[in-house]
Formats: structure tokens, C-alpha cells, sequence
């Protein structure tokens, strides 16, 4: 049976404990957070027998074989790194670290351990961005894409997190040194980042405060940003999160030598872009047709998994995926389903775009 | 609450526990129940009231009550209860604090973060105030089960409270449960003199909202599933009131309070007048067993295919929401001395009118 422990008892924890509990021969021995009563909750409610208000001394008593971190970003890298070092592996919530340098260590750290380590990037694995990986395998886009779009986009009517965020000063979000940006992007950056050559590719980023926090007094959140990047075999890509875009679009654009794919997370759509050409007027015709038929088996394949009791809504079903690949991995079934040069090409490109989009603030806030 | 009622109430109500100089904390004060305390508080005569509202709230409602009443009697302190540092500061020098602020978030952590935690940080600061006599925490009537009540049957204070909140899948609920658990569990080991007031559905102008025990219209068209059920409603001012006089009243340490009005209407003629004064619309009536039927197996859908559906739907809240119980506020009325003053007619009156503002802004 594989042990786990749950280091963080807020929101994100119980959906990694749902989703821990369908796999089978594995376990939740242990809970802890640095709030007793938080850890205490959560073990009550998942019926797990021990909670702690102390990471080392949950990974003493209890050893767990795998430990779940779902603290504020601030946290990771030390408890990952204390984690690894107790001789369990780690998932780690997204954003993997504060730092690239950070990321990079624990990745070292897991390797000369013989431990594996996962980055919390579960909006790769929803279905849609499976379908499209399979597609891509398979050699659909005709070689290495050219060029890819990524957006991810937050909406702030939405009340849950934009009102914690907003209503306080203190909240830890705001202490990262990506500020909102760093809680939220990583989706995006590390579907750019799985197609992407080299360990350092070239980025561009411009950011800036929208009309809507200014008016509200939030000057100091940067919640509009967008982002060029290249790598060394020249493919290229866009990068775009906005606050202000309505409905929020959460989008991925492939565009390949031969073929493109375009992948609607929100509506979980994927459609292919086929290069075919049509006589006259026939390209008017035949391809929207094409489209509609696409659509049409877009709603089929996702109908179906619904009856087959394996849809669930994107975010879940991204978390169950990758939980479930990562603990086969853990059983030798299948690789690790993130690479370490993903994520740690996410935490690179973060790094740059946060530099930059930093550096872009800091005369405004003189010359005001 | 309008003018003739201001001569309704007064320190002679007594006797009370402390007298007008002393300080009281309301927390939530700026909120729908919490501003409408701070304005009987001062009605009642006290002079040194300290309100805590959260660094974001929209200062409307109190700063409308400190220019009825003068500055001079509130005192305003912005923070948020999480911080123990905000908590000693506004529990300084308190005789009687009035939990009210409420943790409305969707997920179980949240809600336990928001009602749990800032509860036990605030009794963190109580415990070391010399001159607290009382602390009155806020619940809901909801944290009740009426598993063992027939339909029809009375919920009242010694009802049980429901011991699986988790199958409910009210995270507000469970976190309201808890909070009422964690000031049970202070009174014991730091002799806290508390007392716990659990209101039925507040209702009144400054929430625009149909309460779910009448129906809802979560698919698009409004379910009446409350028919024939007496609706548990409080007028706000009355359920204010109450709380008020539950932090006042001598010799009622330990006890509970439920809170709901006189002359409670079914859900039926409730959303009659709804219609008539309102707004019409149309509405399916849903008898109990055909909705306990349909959140059976919505519940066992939500098992069997791993959560794909949430179990919004289950059998514990729906007996709790619709099976029919009635209420008492015997309790209230003979401990507290309490009197709904707002008779419910003029109360539903009242909230008509509002109601009615609130769909004329909407065209």
C-alpha cells in the first residue's frame, strides 16, 4: 500500500484527497498544516487518522511514501525540498516554485534521491489537451509546431478567489514576486513549454495594470500581460492572460508545418485545421461543413465519456488524470507524465515574463 | 427599520447584564443582520459601540447609522478576522461581543477558514478581556436534523444537530456547526459566558433573494417545493433584536436561542404575495416525495459515477429544506423576553417593496 500525507489543508487539498481515494492500494495516512485545526478538519471529514501542525514531524512519525503539497507557493520549495530529503516523493501544487534556481534544485535533489517529483500542472491533462496530445504524437501537425498560442485568462467577476484576493492586503498572492500572474499562468506557459527545444528560450513579455483594478485602487497587480517567446529551432509563440477579456478564454493554438489544431479547454473542443484546398467556390462550402461535422463529434466524444461516468468538469478531470499517471509512474506502470525540462522550462519562462514585467512597473512608480 | 419602531425599544427592557457606558463588539457589523444589531444597539441606548467590518466592505450601511446616531457612539475598526492582531484590538475592553461576521465561500476549507478560524481567534482574544460577560455566537438554524422529526413534527432548541454535514454538502452549514462546536468547546475549558443564537431565514430589504425552503429555480424554471411548509422567516429588524437582547438578558449563559417570527406563512401563500406584489412568474410545484425521489438518485448518481455530478442534491438537506417541520420561538420569548415588534404581514410588506425596487432597477 503507498502511504501519503497532505502537507496544506485549504481548497486545493480536497480535491488531491478525492482524487487520491480512487486509486487503488494507496492511502491517506496523514494530514498537516500549519493551522492544527485545518489539518484537523480535513482528516475528520476524509477519515484520515493523523493530522499534524508540523511538516517534519508528520514525515517522521508517519514516513509517508508520497506527500501532496498544496501549501501557498511561498512554502514549496522548502517542503519539497524536506520532503525529497525524508525519502518521499512530491506533487507539488502549481506554481511548482517561487524561483527557477528553486526548481532546479529540487529537481537535481529528486534525481540523486531516486525520487520522483511532479509540478501541479493539471490543465494539461484535461481531455481535450489529452486528444490533442495523441493527435500531436501522431504526427498530425506535420513536424514541430511553428507556432503556438496560449491563452489563459482569469476572470475577475468571478467571486470566489478574486474576492480573497482583493479583499486583503495580506493575502500571499500578492506576495509572490509574479504577484496574481504567478498563481495563475503556469497553465498556460507549460503548454507552450512541452513543445519547446533548448533550455533557454528567448522571451518577451510586456505587462500592465487594466483600466479595471486601476479604478479600484489596485495599481500595484499587474493582470494584463503578454508574452513572445521563441526557442533555438526558431518555433515561436504568443502568450496572453487577461483579467478583462469576457468570457475568459482558456485556449491553446497549434500551428504546425502541415496541419494546425486548435483546443477550446473551456468547451472541451478540439478541432483540426486541415490543409486541404478546395476548387472555387467549394472552400466556402465544404470546410464549414467540415467544421460543423467537427463539433458535432466534439459534443459526441464528450457526451460519451459522461455516460461512461468519465468526464468530469476540466479542472477535475485534468487532477485525476495526472494524479492517476503520476502514481503509476510511481508503480513503474508508465514515465513520469511531466517531464523535468517542462517544468522546468514553465518556471523559466515565469521567471523572464515576472523580470520583465517588473522592471516595465518600476519607472511608472518613480514618475508617479 | 422605520421610526415608529425606535420608541419600541429602550433600556428599560432590562435587566440587562451591563449598562450603557460599557463597549460592545458587533463583528460583521457592516453585513445584512450585523448593521440592523449595531442599529438597536443604539436605539437601546448604548453609547460605546465597536463595529468590525472587513477592510473591503462598502462602508453604506453604518455610515448611514453613525449619521442617524453621531460618530461619537461607533466605533469603527476595519480588519479581518483571520488576523489575531485585528481580533485583540477589537475585542479590547469589550463587555459583550456580538459574533456575527460570516464565512459565505463555496468549499468546505474555505468556509472553515472563514467561520472556524476567525471564530477561535477571536475567542483567543475574549478569553484574556477581564470585563467580557457574554459572547453571543451567530449560527443558523440550519446546523439542525429533523432525521427523527416526522413531517409536521416541532424543531426547536433541543433538536439534534445533524452529525453527518458532510453528505449535505453545505460546506456554510458545516462551517457554522463548527464554529458553534468551537465556542462549546471554549465555554468549557476558559468558563466563557456565552450564549448561541441560531436565526431561521432573515429576510427583509437589503436581500434580494427568494429563500430556497420556497423554491429555486436552479433549471431554469422556478420549482415551488415548499407548498404546504411553514417557512422558518425573521424579519430582519426582529431577528436583530433578538440577537441583541440574547448578549443582554441576565441568567441565560449556556442556553440556545432559535429565532424565528410569529404567524410564520406556509411557502405557499408566500409565493403568492410574492407574485401578487411583486413580480409574476411562473412556478412548478414539486411535492417532497417526488423532490426526495429525484435527490435520491441524484445522490446515488453522484456516488456511482465518482462526483461527476456534485451531490448538491442529496437526501439530508432535502428533508432539513422541505420535508415540513414547524418552529417554535417559545424559547426566545419566555428567556429573552423577546417579541417579533414587526408583525409579519407588515414585515412581508416590507420586503415586497423592496423586492419590487430591486426588479425595477433590473428592467
Amino acid at each position: 500500500m503507498i502511504k501519503v500525507g497532505i502537507v496544506g489543508c485549504g481548497k486545493m487539498a480536497d480535491q488531491h484527497a478525492f482524487q487520491i481515494q480512487r486509486i487503488p492500494d494507496t492511502q491517506i495516512v496523514a494530514v498537516c498544516d500549519a493551522e492544527p485545526l485545518m489539518a484537523r478538519q480535513m482528516a475528520e471529514r476524509f477519515h484520515v487518522e493523523r493530522y499534524f501542525g508540523d511538516a517534519r514531524e508528520m514525515l517522521d512519525s508517519v514516513k509517508p511514501d508520497v506527500v501532496h503539497i498544496t501549501t501557498p507557493p511561498q512554502s514549496h520549495f522548502p517542503l519539497g525540498k524536506m520532503c525529497l530529503e525524508s525519502g518521499s516523493h512530491v506533487y507539488m501544487e502549481k506554481p511548482f516554485t517561487v524561483y527557477a534556481s528553486e526548481a532546479e534544485d529540487l529537481l537535481k535533489l529528486a534525481d540523486q534521491k531516486g525520487l520522483k517529483i511532479i509540478a501541479g500542472h493539471n490543465a494539461q491533462f484535461t481531455h481535450v489537451m489529452v486528444r490533442m496530445r495523441e493527435l500531436v504524437k501522431s504526427g498530425y501537425l506535420g513536424g514541430k509546431p511553428v507556432h503556438m498560442e496560449s491563452q489563459y485568462c482569469y476572470d475577475f467577476s468571478d467571486p470566489g478567489f478574486a474576492k480573497a484576493l482583493l479583499g486583503d492586503e495580506d493575502h500571499w498572492v500578492r506576495k509572490l514576486p509574479g504577484s496574481l500572474l504567478q498563481n495563475i499562468v503556469s497553465h498556460g506557459i507549460s503548454k507552450i513549454a512541452e513543445f519547446l527545444s533548448g533550455d533557454r528560450p528567448t522571451v518577451l513579455a510586456r505587462g500592465f495594470t487594466s483600466p479595471f483594478l486601476k479604478k479600484i485602487g489596485e495599481e500595484g497587480i499587474i493582470d494584463e500581460v503578454r508574452v513572445i517567446i521563441r526557442d533555438e529551432d526558431e518555433t515561436t509563440a504568443y502568450f496572453t492572460f487577461s483579467s478583462q477579456i469576457s468570457p475568459a478564454p482558456h485556449q491553446f493554438r497549434l500551428y504546425g508545418p502541415k496541419n494546425s489544431l486548435i483546443v477550446d479547454d473551456d468547451h472541451q473542443v478540439l478541432i483540426k485545421v486541415i490543409n486541404k484546398d478546395y476548387k472555387s467556390y467549394l472552400k466556402y462550402f465544404v470546410p464549414p461543413f467540415g467544421y460543423a461535422r467537427q463539433y458535432l463529434g466534439n459534443f459526441r466524444k464528450n457526451f460519451g465519456k459522461f455516460l461512461k461516468r468519465d468526464f468530469h468538469l476540466p479542472n477535475d478531470a485534468g487532477l485525476k488524470t495526472l494524479i492517476t499517471s503520476f502514481y503509476d509512474s510511481l508503480a513503474g506502470k508508465t514515465p513520469l507524465p511531466l517531464s523535468h525540462k517542462e517544468i522546468l522550462l514553465t518556471a523559466r519562462i515565469m521567471d523572464d515574463i515576472f523580470a520583465q514585467v517588473n522592471d516595465q512597473q518600476i519607472p511608472k512608480e518613480k514618475g508617479a | 427599520m422605520d421610526s415608529q419602531s425606535e420608541n419600541l425599544f429602550g433600556l428599560e427592557d432590562g435587566p440587562f447584564i451591563l449598562d450603557s457606558e460599557k463597549t460592545i463588539l458587533v463583528t460583521g457589523a457592516n453585513g445584512f443582520i450585523g448593521s440592523r444589531v449595531v442599529r438597536t444597539l443604539l436605539m437601546y441606548g448604548f453609547r460605546r459601540v465597536r463595529c468590525l467590518a472587513r477592510p473591503t466592505s462598502a462602508p453604506g450601511n453604518l455610515d448611514k447609522i453613525a449619521g442617524e446616531f453621531g460618530q461619537a457612539r461607533l466605533d469603527l475598526v476595519k480588519g479581518n478576522l483571520l488576523s489575531r492582531e485585528t481580533c485583540k484590538v477589537a475585542a479590547d475592553g469589550a463587555a459583550v461581543i456580538y459574533h456575527l461576521a460570516a464565512g459565505v465561500e463555496k468549499s468546505y476549507p474555505g468556509c472553515f477558514l472563514n467561520s472556524v478560524i476567525t471564530t477561535r481567534n477571536l475567542l483567543d482574544a475574549a478569553i484574556k478581556e477581564p470585563g467580557l460577560k457574554r459572547f453571543v455566537n451567530v449560527s443558523s438554524i440550519a446546523v439542525y436534523s429533523n432525521e427523527r422529526i416526522r413531517r409536521g413534527g416541532v424543531l426547536d432548541e433541543s433538536s439534534d444537530i445533524e452529525d453527518n454535514l458532510a453528505d449535505r454538502y453545505e460546506p456554510y452549514v458545516y462551517g457554522k456547526a463548527k464554529q458553534d462546536e468551537i465556542v462549546l468547546e471554549y465555554a468549557q475549558r476558559h468558563n466563557l459566558p456565552y450564549v448561541i443564537v441560531r436565526p431561521g431565514v432573515v429576510f427583509g430589504p437589503g436581500k434580494a433573494k427568494i429563500t430556497d425552503r420556497v423554491g429555486s429555480d436552479t433549471f431554469g424554471v422556478f420549482l415551488h417545493k415548499g407548498l404546504s411548509n411553514r417557512i422558518p422567516l425573521t424579519y430582519v429588524d426582529n431577528c436583530a433584536e433578538a440577537i441583541v437582547l440574547a448578549g443582554l438578558k441576565k441568567g441565560i449563559d449556556g442556553q440556545v436561542f432559535n429565532i424565528v417570527d410569529d404567524d410564520l406563512p406556509t411557502s405557499r401563500e408566500f409565493l403568492r404575495s410574492y407574485k401578487q406584489n411583486v413580480r409574476r412568474f411562473m412556478s412548478i410545484p414539486v411535492p417532497y416525495t417526488v423532490w426526495l425521489a429525484f435527490c435520491t438518485l441524484w445522490e446515488k448518481y453522484s456516488r456511482w459515477s465518482g462526483g461527476q455530478l456534485p451531490p448538491a442534491f442529496n437526501r439530508r438537506a432535502c428533508a432539513i429544506y422541505w420535508k415540513g417541520n414547524s418552529y417554535s420561538n417559545e424559547k426566545a420569548k419566555t428567556m429573552l423576553g423577546w417579541r417579533p415588534k414587526i408583525a409579519m404581514r407588515e414585515s412581508l410588506r416590507r420586503f415586497f417593496d423592496f423586492m419590487r425596487d430591486v426588479e425595477d432597477k433590473k428592467k
